[in-house]
């Protein structure tokens, strides 16, 4: 009985712990994840804690079940519409890439560490897969938001790599183990059709088959999350117990409940969000506490190399050469070839060559771990000024506020969403009754604590709360009437898209004949929409194209076709 | 600093009632014209709209800056109308406009005439000129408070 109360106590204390050292984490910057797994080898054995864990078993099912609710989620999270810009590349980056990157690193590692060569494959592919939860999170926590193509394109990525990460893992320890270096194109081949076609397969078979038994089913909304999450991990279990790619499935699984209409949408999606989170801190914790951080010693010297190796040459070439046939422009290219994150994935994979009794297994666990600490250090501390370096950072569209989705089968995505006038809301700084977007209707108006008439929303004053009902499209437009924008002054609306605006349709010789520009007359005929697509072939907001000593900002799209353009003239003194 | 020329009272029109965009530029388009003898309103209208056409010159929080180039002048030229309820001018936050600065520029002038584009931008993205503008009830309000928010 103590002895229960004691694990419960502990296990909740340090769980709250790491919430709140989050919450700390965010304010200085660090990344999320090094933190917990830093707490976890502080309760470790070396550590205050002194919990001696060294379960590889265990470790390997809870860091399997985690990653793969974490992988759920992601799936879960991911708007269709980032397909438009980012499914080719993120596929090419998460299969070719992975290879190069483990092919680059894994050699690397044979010649240094005077490896076999399918050993030294084996620790690249190991250290494959990138981990995007912890980039987005960071520039979440502060508000920034990536420019799509570039945030669509790691966001993917990210989500499909590790099933290729796991494959090439399990094939070449199959190798190592069976000894028998002859059949290895043959092996990979068949290996991959199976673990990649059955996880693609029985993925999104399943994930259309669990939309409709939701849907169809009457049960209270309580349980639709769990029904959600329990039909997502069957389908892990089933294709992986089938050999093939359970990672994969679940992500496809989740890509495809996430964006097909589903009862308690919001409801789904908010319980799994958590989920993930308290699987992302847990899995951290745990193998902060596997490790023992004294072995990390021997190894860090040649630790550190093969972290240089990876994140200098490896994964930049890797991102270049897959990335070639689809034009990036280069900031946008040079900061996906340094977002490689590495995350847990690494680690979990790490414990497969032990589990297989692989000779130097522990070695390869205590170099991952390394590379990982390295990953989350260097890169993760220093992915928000990478953004804003490179200038791939755009005005965000939607703030905080308080905001309530409504469920109501059958109809269109309404909101009740409230907000608490602040003295510097736009539309008190106006002093106009605001005019509100399509598809809004105002349900209230409280001041001190009293119902009062909203006639016109014509008398607003500082502390109001204001609550209106709105279509979800109708967002941006009601946030940039009552909420003072937080942003920093280079990415309010002006600074970034510039004063004015063109449409996509402007022909580039009218517009050179109101601002003189000097244009190739070749192109007078040209729209803007047509010019800008010459160089971006799937053109996103904040694309920029600089004309004489103006710069053409795109502003909206509409799948590929600009429809407006921000139009930034001379710097001004 | 804007040139003494810019803009005069003879061009400033306060709380006038407008019900259309093409209403609001023919008022702006009547008001350089009058004052200018080489201009007449239907040619300064037609350019102003042909801006329009590349796209509306509503920056956004109820105000237009609808402007061209016109080769019957030497020097810039302004106008400014604030009317008395919001005109539906398709502007970028679909914000019905009731402040209006018309910009007319010589064919010649490029740096300048841009530069001195993006400094009324500047001005009228100042949410307490634009509160003060919104107040003012005549002619001569109007021209010191542009005067005032220049000298800062």
């Amino acid at each position: 009985m103590d002895l229960t109360n004691q694990i419960i106590l502990l296990g909740s204390a340090v769980l709250l712990a790491s919430v709140l050292a989050g919450v700390l984490s965010n304010r200085i910057g660090a990344p999320l994840l090094l933190v917990f797994l830093l707490i976890g080898m502080l309760l470790g054995e070396e550590g205050p804690g002194g919990i001696a864990f060294d379960d590889v078993q265990t470790a390997h099912l809870f860091g399997s079940l985690a990653l793969a609710i974490i992988l759920f989620d992601g799936g879960l999270a991911t708007p269709i519409k980032h397909f438009r810009v980012g499914l080719r590349p993120a596929l090419v980056l998460a299969t070719l890439g992975v290879a190069i990157t483990a092919t680059l690193t894994g050699l690397f590692a044979a010649w240094w560490l005077e490896l076999n060569w399918l050993e030294g494959l084996l620790l690249g592919a190991i250290v494959g897969s990138t981990d995007a939860a912890a980039v987005f999170s960071l520039l979440r926590s502060r508000g920034l938001e990536l420019k799509q193509r570039v945030g669509a394109t790691l966001e993917i990525e990210s989500g499909s790599n590790d099933p290729m990460a796991v494959f090439l893992t399990i094939a070449l320890i199959e190798l190592i183990v069976g000894g028998d270096e002859q059949g290895f194109g043959l092996v990979m081949l068949t290996e991959f059709a199976r673990q990649m076609g059955l996880g693609a397969l029985i993925g999104l078979a399943g994930g259309f088959a669990l939309t409709a038994l939701i849907n169809r089913l009457a049960m209270s909304p309580g349980l639709h999350p769990l029904a959600v999450m329990a039909g997502g991990l069957t389908l892990f279990g089933l294709t992986a117990v089938l050999g093939g790619s359970g990672f994969l499935a679940i992500y496809l699984a989740g890509l495809v409940i996430g964006n097909r209409p589903l009862e308690s949408t919001q409801n789904i999606k908010r319980f799994h969000d958590g989920v993930a989170r308290l699987a992302q801190i847990g899995m951290f914790l745990m193998l902060g506490l596997l490790v023992t951080p004294s072995h990390l010693l021997p190894v860090a010297g040649d630790a550190l190399l093969f972290a240089a190796v990876l994140i200098l040459v490896a994964r930049p070439l890797a991102v270049w050469l897959c990335l070639l046939p689809f034009r990036f422009p280069w900031r946008e290219q040079t900061f996906i070839g340094w977002v490689g994150l590495r995350g847990a994935v690494p680690i979990i994979l790490a414990l497969f060559p032990l589990l297989a009794g692989v000779e130097h297994a522990d070695t390869y666990f205590n170099i991952v771990f390394f590379v990982v600490l390295v990953s989350l250090l260097v890169q993760g501390w220093t992915v928000a000024s990478a953004a804003r370096t490179l200038g791939l950072e755009v005005p965000p569209t939607t703030h905080v506020v308080q905001r309530v989705e409504l469920d109501i089968p059958g109809q269109q995505e309404l909101e009740l969403v409230g907000y608490r006038l602040a003295a510097d809301a736009p539309v008190l700084l106006e002093r106009r009754a605001p005019h509100l977007p399509a598809g809004v209707r105002p349900v209230a108006v409280v001041r001190e604590r009293q119902l009062i008439e909203a006639d016109g929303l014509a008398d607003l004053k500082a502390g109001d709360y204001l609550y209106l009902m709105a279509e979800a499209r109708a967002l941006p437009g009601l946030d940039h009437l009552f909420v003072a924008t937080p942003v920093p002054e280079r990415l309010t609306e002006r600074a970034f898209f510039g004063d004015f605006v063109l449409d996509g349709e402007a022909q580039l010789g009218a517009v050179s004949a109101v601002y003189g520009m000097a244009i190739d007359p070749a192109d007078r005929e040209l729209s803007l929409d047509a010019l800008i697509r010459r160089s971006h072939e799937h053109p996103v907001v904040g694309d920029r194209l600089e004309l004489g000593q103006m710069a053409l900002v795109v502003r909206e799209v509409e799948g590929d076709r600009v429809t407006k353009v921000g139009l930034k003239l001379a710097r001004t003194g | 600093m804007f040139s003494p020329d810019l803009i005069s009272e003879a061009r400033i029109g306060c709380s006038v009632e407008i019900a259309s965009k093409k209403r609001l530029l023919e008022t702006l388009a009547e008001l350089l014209a009058n004052d200018h003898p080489r201009l007449n309103t239907e040619l300064v209208f037609e350019r102003l709209l042909e801006r329009e056409r590349l796209g509306s010159t509503g920056l956004g929080h109820g105000v237009a800056l609808p402007h061209a180039r016109i080769k019957e002048i030497n020097e810039v030229l302004g106008a400014f109308v604030s009317t008395s309820t919001g005109v539906d001018y398709d502007a970028i936050d679909g914000e019905p406009v009731d402040l209006a600065f018309a910009l007319l520029v010589p064919e010649s002038a490029t740096e300048e005439h841009l530069q001195l584009l993006a400094r009324l931008a500047g001005m009228f993205s100042e949410p307490t000129t634009r509160a003060a503008l919104r107040e003012a009830a005549t002619a001569g309000t109007v021209l010191q408070l542009i005067e005032a928010s220049e000298a800062r």
